[in-house]
């Protein structure tokens, strides 16, 4: 209903919906390569094979499996064959996240629940650029844009990555890869359009600076369609995004290699209350990692990113409509370096140095004290794979992190690797990791504009605001069993404490129970499982499915309030699954099609229950490949309903996904 | 785990339990070497490796027989993950069936024929050579400065696809012989062309 902004932060203001209701009373792989054997290359010359173009399945470092946690990957190949027109349609593709659309340009994406329209316990990274707000500790996923073609890898792994990442990481890390410029040199240009995705454009061009040193620079457009509401009108939430970008890798030298990239873009989001959101922002990054040998290595990035927005807020009752704008200046410095010690010690450390100066300009009806906030963040980080035996090995290690808030915080972790063959493992973990307090918990308010003695304020930020704990207990499986299937499994357990409540104030004429304040009185546990499955049927049918388990519950902790009886910090399915296939037809067709299933959502407004109902949804891509050089294809998106609701609290204005159908045409040369 | 009730607990160890019988049953199933999670670009390299042994005749004394196995072998980390033991799987030239042969150290290299170095250091990468040097053993590697060591075949991505250069210098110091055919595809490198 309204744009990303506007909805994460009025909606902190689902609460804001009931004080109406008040005040009108009384008041959340991959893996398989495109040939399961070597015989289709075997066939070929070597004439041939160095005709094969090697960039379509992304390389995947550290082999999957070996990793000990719950890891999926989207590669370059899933996100093409897939037909996904953005970054939060691309995380579809990994099984362990939820993905919700509210409307044509917000979605709420989470791993294991606490999906709220404020979901604040997902960690992620662009080429290593940490993209949340320390607004809500959230992430806008309108802004979060690449040109696909050029996106290497998304790995995502679902559970705590607090030892490593630090804040934030508490229910998963999400880590985006673009690819290196020297694997996408040449030009290349995409166009397209269609019913939502109304027309785009994107073109790319890699050459070289000198003898390995190389570049690629790129630009794209979106312009997106409006969205529906429940009574069938026009969401007006229309919307378009322009953005630009360079990235340099200099490979020069063996031992050390240096990145520089940047982006930059702007974007226009129509509102349905009218008016529209301005949205902008740039990065600048460089990188150089060194290697002093086969088992060690070491890097230094360092990183500058702002970003704008300036969000129309309606009027109230009492007050004025007004822009609430946010401009946020960020510089991150980190260090890692990787050694081995000895025959049986890996070791990885860091230390981390950010700055944030953030300034709101405040909106009648939203206001941040203090509106201009300078806060720095130290951190460092120590973490050992101890090899036990030779199938055995322990990794445990925490990380220290210092914020303004809350001070100190330490998130340590064990993690256990169990090798059962050299193609099953067994892995367990117990990690500790915190949310610690974004703006909105600790200097938001939200004024009245009533007279005294009436309340002031519907919600104030708490200042004893304390950071949000989780303790996980994971158990993985991950096995390739035979050459044509490989399979993960994870279940986990997670204790967390001291959620965040709104507590509310004196009952009772005349403040009735207003201001609101955010405190800590939720506790509660998850538990689930995240099962994920590829299967090569037939040299040129692969399937994949997965599926996921949650049940969350949250509840006040004993002799404390919440005014939303602990039903606002969560809105999940407890069961979603998504099978696809992907075949290879005669004469370079690809036929790909995705099933979705969600369960029920319950998305609560204050002490209000509400729910979306469960639905099943499709997508399909048909590409053509005439020559090398051409591709084609067409897309459809949520095929199996005209529109359907994602996300929301149920009424006649909640935002519906509607039926999507575009064209795209791609040229490399 | 405090806060586990009855109830949790039963659910959970319910979990576990399916976990367990699952490992059971999978662990009794097949069990194969064809692994997945390879790059496309190491399983072309890997057939790359397999064909170059079809290109270049190696002096009589590079084998312990004239039916011995020829033998391809990976010097350090593993970039094939089962790949390249797929690729040669039931695979002969001139009546000699193939072998891979895995070697965490140049020390441990012996009879091998197609030797992949992978991804290492200059530094070490001298040692290698210095160690192989005079043996007639096809070296290949896809990392810089290969050939100032002595190295043979080098990979090379360009424009995403995969280009190989011969120091033909290198190769006949190892008394190797390489077919023209494969010559003609290749780009011919001197230590000083890198």
């Amino acid at each position: 209903m309204k744009t990303p902004a506007a909805h994460k932060l009025s909606s902190i203001l689902t609460i804001a919906a009931l004080e109406l209701a008040f005040f009108s009373r009384s008041a959340f792989a991959q893996t398989l390569p495109d040939f399961s054997a070597p015989d289709e290359l075997k066939k070929l010359s070597v004439e041939q094979l160095m005709d094969i173009d090697v960039t379509l399945v992304s390389r995947q470092p550290g082999k999957l499996l070996d990793a000990p946690s719950a890891i999926q990957v989207v590669t370059q190949d899933d996100i093409d064959r897939s037909g996904v027109s953005s970054i939060p349609e691309a995380l579809r593709l990994a099984d362990n996240l939820e993905v919700a659309q509210q409307n044509s340009h917000t979605w709420n994406i989470s791993a294991r629940g606490f999906n709220t329209d404020l979901a604040n316990k997902l960690l992620v990274m662009i080429d290593g650029r940490t993209v949340y707000t320390p607004l809500f500790s959230g992430v806008f996923w309108d802004v979060q844009d690449y040109l696909l073609a050029d996106i290497d890898r998304i790995e995502v792994i679902s559970g705590p990555g607090g030892t490593l990442w630090g804040a934030n990481a508490v229910n998963g890390v999400i880590n985006i890869t673009t690819k290196s410029a020297k694997d996408t040199q040449g030009s290349y240009l995409e166009a397209g359009g269609g019913t939502e995705l109304r027309d785009f454009a994107g073109v790319r061009y890699g050459g070289t600076l000198a003898p390995n040193v190389y570049f690629r620079v790129y630009g794209k457009y979106s312009d997106y369609s409006s969205e529906v509401l429940a009574n069938g009108k026009d969401a007006s939430d229309s919307w378009n995004m322009t953005q630009g970008g360079f990235r340099i890798d200099d490979e020069a030298f063996a031992q050390n290699k240096l990145t520089l990239q940047g982006d930059t873009y702007t974007g226009n989001e129509n509102i349905p209350t009218g008016g529209g959101e301005k949205v902008g922002g740039g990065n600048i990054l460089g990188r150089w990692s060194h290697s002093f040998s086969d088992d060690s290595n070491a890097s230094l990035q360092l990183y500058y990113d702002r970003t704008h927005l300036a969000v129309p807020e309606p009027q109230t009752a009492f007050l004025p409509a007004g822009i609430l704008t946010d401009d946020l200046n960020t510089y991150d410095l980190d260090f890692q370096h990787h050694f081995a010690w000895g025959e049986y010690n890996k070791i990885v450390w860091g230390l981390g140095y950010r700055y944030t100066g953030d300034v709101v300009g405040p909106a009648p009806t939203i206001v941040f004290s203090p509106a201009h906030l300078d806060q720095n963040l130290y951190s460092g980080f120590f973490q050992d794979e101890i090899k036990l035996r030779e199938n055995l090995f322990l990794t445990v290690g925490s990380k220290l992190e210092h914020n303004a808030y809350t001070g100190l915080e330490k998130e340590p972790s064990g993690r256990l690797q169990f090798n059962l063959t050299p193609k099953q493992m067994l892995w367990a973990a117990v990690s500790r990791a915190v949310r610690t307090p974004s703006r909105i918990d600790h200097d938001l308010s939200e004024p009245t504009g009533l007279p005294k003695p009436f309340p002031q304020s519907i919600l104030n930020g708490g200042p004893n605001f304390a950071s949000e704990t989780v303790i996980a207990y994971e158990l993985g499986y991950r096995a390739q069993l035979g050459s044509k299937l490989t399979t993960s499994l994870s279940l986990f357990y997670n204790d967390y404490d001291h959620v965040r409540s709104t507590t509310p104030g004196r009952p009772g004429f005349p403040t009735f129970g207003f201001p609101l304040v955010f405190q800590n009185n939720l506790e509660g546990h998850t538990y689930g499982a995240e099962l994920s499955t590829s299967y090569q049927v037939l040299d040129w049918w692969r399937l994949h499915g997965g599926y996921d388990l949650l049940e969350e519950h949250v509840r006040v902790k004993p002799g404390q309030v919440d005014f939303s009886h602990g039903l606002n910090e969560t809105a999940d399915p407890k069961n979603q699954f998504s099978l696809r296939s992907s075949m290879d037809l005669p004469q370079n067709v690809d036929l790909d099609t995705d099933l979705r299933w969600v369960d029920r959502l319950h998305n609560n407004n204050g002490p209000t229950a509400g729910s979306v109902p469960s639905y099943f949804e499709l997508d399909a891509r048909l590409g053509w490949n005439p020559t090398k050089r051409l591709e084609l294809s067409v897309v459809g998106q949520n095929l199996l309903h005209n529109h359907h609701p994602e996300y929301g609290f149920p009424g006649p204005t909640r935002e519906e996904i509607e039926r999507s159908v575009y064209g795209k045409v791609e040229w490399r040369y | 785990m405090a806060l586990l009730s009855k109830w949790m607990c039963f659910n959970v160890k319910s979990l576990a339990g399916w976990l367990i019988t699952l490992v059971l049953l999978i662990s009794a199933g097949p069990e194969a070497s064809a692994q997945t999670t390879v790059s496309r670009e190491y399983q072309v390299k890997a057939v790359f490796l397999f064909n170059f042994a079809q290109f270049v005749d190696w002096p009589p004394e590079a084998s312990a027989s004239p039916q011995a196995p020829l033998i391809i072998g990976v010097l350090g980390d593993d970039p094939f993950d089962g790949f390249l033991d797929d690729t040669v799987r039931g695979e002969k030239l001139n009546h000699r069936p193939f072998v891979v042969q895995r070697y965490r150290r140049v020390e441990d290299v012996d009879g091998c024929q197609v030797l992949f170095i992978s991804r290492t250091n200059p530094d070490q990468l001298g040692h290698i050579m210095a160690v192989l040097k005079g043996r007639s053993i096809l070296t290949v590697g896809d990392t810089e400065g290969f050939y100032q060591g002595g190295g043979i075949i080098r990979f090379v991505t360009e424009k995403n696809r995969i280009r190989f250069r011969i120091n033909v210098e290198a190769a006949e110091a190892a008394h190797l012989v390489i077919s023209s055919k494969l010559l003609r595809l290749a780009e011919v490198a001197t230590p000083e062309t890198e």
